[in-house]
C-alpha cells in the first residue's frame, strides 16, 4: 500500500484502496485499446467464441481430465497473440481463482470411488475437483481474455449485433461507465475525510449517514453532467460505434472458423491422450 | 439577418417551485461575435448557455437558434450546431482515449469512419493537441484535458460554441494557451467566467449577469473598466487593469 505524509502531520495517511481500483479499470483500458492483432478482430467474433468455449468447456464430464486439459490451448494462444503477461493476468485475478478453486474442495470427501485415468487408478472426488477447478480457471481466463482485448463500448456493439435489448446494452455501458465515476467520487470523499481525521483507521460510523448521502448527490450530479455532455454530441440511446466495421471481414471469419475447427476436434476427441500414446 | 445568429426574447428561467434564476433576459449575438458572459457566483451564467442548448427547457419567452426554436422536438437540429465545453473536463471526457472522446459526436452524427478521422485530426490540429491523439484520457493533466474539451466539440463543426469557464485551474502557461486557441477559432462564442482577464484577452462584447438580469451589455473594454458597475455587480477590476 503506497504512503504519503501530510505536511504538519507526525501521522501517515494510507492511500484508499478506491484509487487502487480506478487504476485497475483504467489498466484494462489501457490493453483493451492496444494496436495488437487480437484487439482488432471484430468484437462480435469475440464474443460468440468466448461464449462457445466456455459451453464447450463446461460441458465435459466430470473425470474427463485428459480431455479438457486440451482446452487450455486457448487462452495460451490468444495470451501468446495478444502479448499479454500471464503472471500479470494472475495477478489480477487474484480475488476470483482462489474462489473457483474452492468450489470443488470437498468433492475428494464426498466422491470416493476410483476411476482408471490411462490405465491408472485415480480417485474419482480428486478428478471432479480437478476439471471442476479448470472449468472455472479456463472459463475466467478466456472472459478475462476477452475483456482485456476488447474495450466495452466494442463489447455492447457485439451484443447489439446479437439483437440483445437496446436499452439493456446501454443500461450496461452506462452502469460500466458510472462506477468510474461513483469510485472516484467515494475516493475523493474519504481522502477529504481522512485527511481531517488523521488519528482514525476508518470512517466513524457516525459519518457515514452524511457521507453516504454526499456520496448519492454527488454522484448524481456529475452522472447527470457525463450524461449531459453525451447528449450534446448527439448520443441518442445508441454508440455510433464501428459503423465501417459493422460486419466481420474475412480475416474475422478465418479466426473464427479456426477455433470452432480447433474447439471442435479438441471436443470430439482428447488430443492430449492421441498425443501422448504416439510418443 | 445572417445565417448564425442565437436570439433571446424575453426569457425566463425557474427550476421547479423556485425562485427564477434569469429573468426577463433579451439577448442577440450573430457570426463571429465573441460573447464574454460574467457575474458573481450564482449569477445565472450557467443557466443562461445551458438554455441554449436545451439542458433547462422550462423557461419562459422565445429563444431561437439559426431561426429554429429551442424546445423538446428541435434539440437534436439546435444541438448538432452548438458545442458546449463544460466547466469540469472530468464531465465531458468519458470515453477511454483521446481519439475515441474526439470521435464521438462524429460518429454519433453518422459520419464513415474516413470523415470521422480527419474530423478528429482537423480538430486535433486546432487545439495544438495532435500528438495527443493515442493518449488515454485519465493519463492527462488538467490543461490538455481542458484542450482535448474543446476538440471534442470542434470535431463536431458547430457554429456556435459555448464555454463554461474555461481557464478554470489552468496553470497560466495553458491558460495563455487556451486564449490563443480561442482566438483562433472564427466561431459564434459565448464564454462564461469569471477570469475577467480571459475576457478581456478573447471577448470583443461582453454581457453582465447580475441578479437574474442583464445589467450591462457593451464592448469589453468599457464594462471591464468600470470600476463601479463591476463593485455594484459584485465583481473586481480585472487584475491587468488595477493599479499598484
Amino acid at each position: 500500500m503506497e504512503l504519503f505524509s501530510v505536511s504538519g502531520l507526525s501521522e501517515r495517511v494510507y492511500m484508499s484502496k478506491i484509487g487502487g481500483t480506478i487504476r485497475e479499470i483504467h489498466y484494462m483500458e489501457t490493453l483493451s485499446s492496444r494496436d495488437q492483432w487480437v484487439n482488432q478482430i471484430h468484437p462480435l467474433v469475440k464474443f460468440v467464441l468466448t461464449v462457445i468455449y466456455i459451453l464447450a468447456v463446461v460441458s465435459f464430464y466430470k473425470y474427463d481430465v485428459a480431455g479438457l486439459a486440451g482446452f487450455a490451448v486457448y487462452p495460451l494462444a490468444v495470451f501468446i497473440l495478444a502479448e499479454l503477461s500471464f503472471l500479470d493476468s494472475l495477478k489480477r485475478l487474484r480475488f476470483v481463482l482462489p474462489l473457483v478453486c474452492l468450489v470443488g474442495i470437498l468433492n475428494p470427501f464426498l466422491d470416493k470411488q476410483e476411476v482408471m485415468l490411462a490405465g491408472v487408478p485415480v480417485s474419482a472426488g480428486v478428478l471432479s475437483m480437478t476439471t471442476l477447478i479448470m472449468k472455472g480457471v479456463f472459463s475466467v481466463l478466456a472472459s478475462y481474455l476477452l475483456i482485456a482485448t476488447t474495450s466495452l463500448e466494442k463489447l455492447c456493439y457485439a451484443l447489439g449485433m446479437l439483437h440483445i435489448p437496446r436499452a439493456a446494452v446501454t443500461q450496461f455501458l452506462l452502469t460500466y461507465r458510472y462506477i468510474t465515476v461513483l469510485l472516484e467520487e467515494v475516493d475523493r470523499i474519504t481522502q477529504a475525510y481522512l485527511l481531517r481525521a488523521p488519528r482514525q483507521k476508518g470512517i466513524h460510523f457516525k459519518a457515514w449517514g452524511s457521507l453516504a448521502g454526499q456520496l448519492l448527490l454527488r454522484s448524481l450530479d456529475r452522472a447527470n453532467e457525463v450524461y449531459e455532455s453525451m447528449l450534446l454530441r448527439g448520443y441518442q440511446g445508441d454508440y455510433g460505434y464501428m459503423r465501417e466495421h459493422a460486419v466481420p471481414g474475412r480475416q474475422d471469419r478465418r479466426y473464427f472458423i479456426f477455433w470452432m475447427a480447433v474447439f471442435a476436434l479438441f471436443r470430439a476427441c482428447p488430443v492430449i491422450l492421441v498425443i501422448g500414446s504416439i510418443f | 439577418m445572417s445565417h448564425i445568429h442565437i436570439d433571446m426574447e424575453n426569457v425566463s428561467f425557474a427550476y421547479e417551485k423556485g425562485e427564477e434564476i434569469l429573468r426577463q433576459i433579451t439577448f442577440h449575438a450573430s457570426e463571429t461575435d465573441s460573447v464574454g458572459l460574467i457575474g458573481a457566483n450564482g449569477a445565472g451564467k450557467s443557466t443562461f448557455l445551458k438554455m441554449l442548448v436545451g439542458l433547462n427547457l422550462n423557461f419562459t419567452g422565445s429563444i431561437r437558434i439559426e431561426e429554429i426554436p429551442v424546445q423538446s422536438g428541435t434539440l437534436a437540429q439546435i444541438r448538432s450546431r452548438i458545442g458546449y465545453v463544460f466547466q469540469d473536463s472530468d464531465s465531458q471526457l468519458f470515453m477511454n482515449t483521446v481519439y475515441e472522446d474526439v470521435a464521438f459526436a462524429p460518429r454519433n452524427y453518422g459520419l464513415p469512419e474516413k470523415e470521422v478521422e480527419k474530423r478528429v485530426e482537423q480538430a486535433l490540429r486546432m487545439t495544438g493537441t495532435m500528438h495527443l491523439k493515442e493518449k488515454q484520457i485519465y493519463k492527462m493533466s488538467g490543461g490538455e484535458k481542458k484542450l482535448i474539451s474543446i476538440a471534442t466539440i470542434l470535431s463536431m463543426t458547430p457554429d456556435i460554441l459555448l464555454m463554461d469557464e474555461p481557464s478554470i485551474a489552468l496553470d497560466p502557461k495553458n491558460r495563455r494557451n487556451l486564449i490563443h486557441i480561442l482566438n483562433s477559432l472564427e466561431h459564434l462564442k459565448i464564454i462564461a467566467s469569471h477570469d475577467l482577464d480571459l475576457i478581456l484577452d478573447t471577448c470583443e462584447r461582453t454581457v453582465l449577469i447580475s441578479q437574474g438580469r442583464i445589467a450591462a451589455d457593451g464592448p469589453t473594454k468599457e464594462i471591464l473598466t468600470d470600476q463601479v458597475l463591476l463593485e455594484e455587480n459584485g465583481l473586481e477590476l480585472p487584475l491587468c487593469m488595477r493599479k499598484g
